[in-house]
């Protein structure tokens, strides 16, 4: 089964991410609520990700500062991430893509697609 | 609807009930900025955050069905990007947004 984790310091994003991949399919989610939590559950050896879907804009350490910390820990570096963001302008979404991320995906996301959109970006294709 | 559509739709709705003081509370903090633009006293604390507000109903909306919410909030997230937001412009979005979420179809 995958496992995915979710960071973001909303709390209704994260719920609604989670019960949404838990329904639609099937996935075991583990979520955070910042960047410093998030990158202390991927490194995690017994619940180890597939994949992380992070939000962009998290007070303290936002999600592309996240993200190139997590590329210095050798453990946990080669895990895709797929950014999250409510930013809708091109340059913005040129930056994040930028970094080397997996992805980047939208901010309001349909709970009902969200674990298509995902598994599209990873190239999953079960 | 296939059972999984029809459980994520149960829980979205359930969960907008419950997140619904939240939404007031970001919908508040837009109306102290549009007053505050009114009376020509908006800081830049409360704009930043009022942005901040605009941005999270912006990214958020979307998911409970409020597509135009989602859309009016992410107006109101750019009127607030700029230093002096225009006072009347805020106050209607801010009306047309709780129209969009709150006015019965």
């Amino acid at each position: 089964m995958r496992n995915i984790l979710i960071i973001d310091d909303e709390d209704d994003i994260r719920e609604v991410a989670a019960l949404s991949l838990e329904a639609t399919a099937g996935w075991d989610i583990t979520t955070a609520c910042c960047g410093a939590d998030g990158i202390r559950a991927a490194s995690d050896p017994e619940r180890r990700p597939h994949a992380i879907l992070m939000d962009v804009m998290m007070p303290g350490m936002d999600g592309p500062t996240t993200f190139r910390k997590m590329q210095l820990d050798p453990e946990i570096a080669g895990i895709p991430v797929l950014l999250l963001t409510a930013k809708v302008q091109g340059v913005d979404q040129r930056r994040f893509a930028g970094l080397g991320v997996s992805g980047v995906l939208f901010k309001p996301f349909d709970p009902l697609t969200l674990a298509a959109q995902i598994s599209e970006a990873l190239g999953w294709k079960d | 609807m296939t059972d999984a559509a029809d459980k994520t739709a149960n829980l979205l709705a359930a969960l907008w009930v419950r997140i619904r003081p939240l939404v007031e509370e970001r919908l508040a903090t837009l109306d102290q900025a549009a007053a505050d633009a009114s009376a020509g006293t908006l800081g830049e604390g409360l704009r930043a955050e009022a942005a901040s507000s605009a941005h999270k109903l912006a990214g958020s909306l979307g998911m409970y069905g409020y597509d135009e919410g989602t859309r009016i909030a992410r107006e109101l997230e750019v009127l607030l990007g700029g230093a002096q937001p225009d006072a009347a412009r805020l106050g209607g979005l801010i009306a047309e947004l709780r129209g969009a979420l709150f006015t019965q179809g």
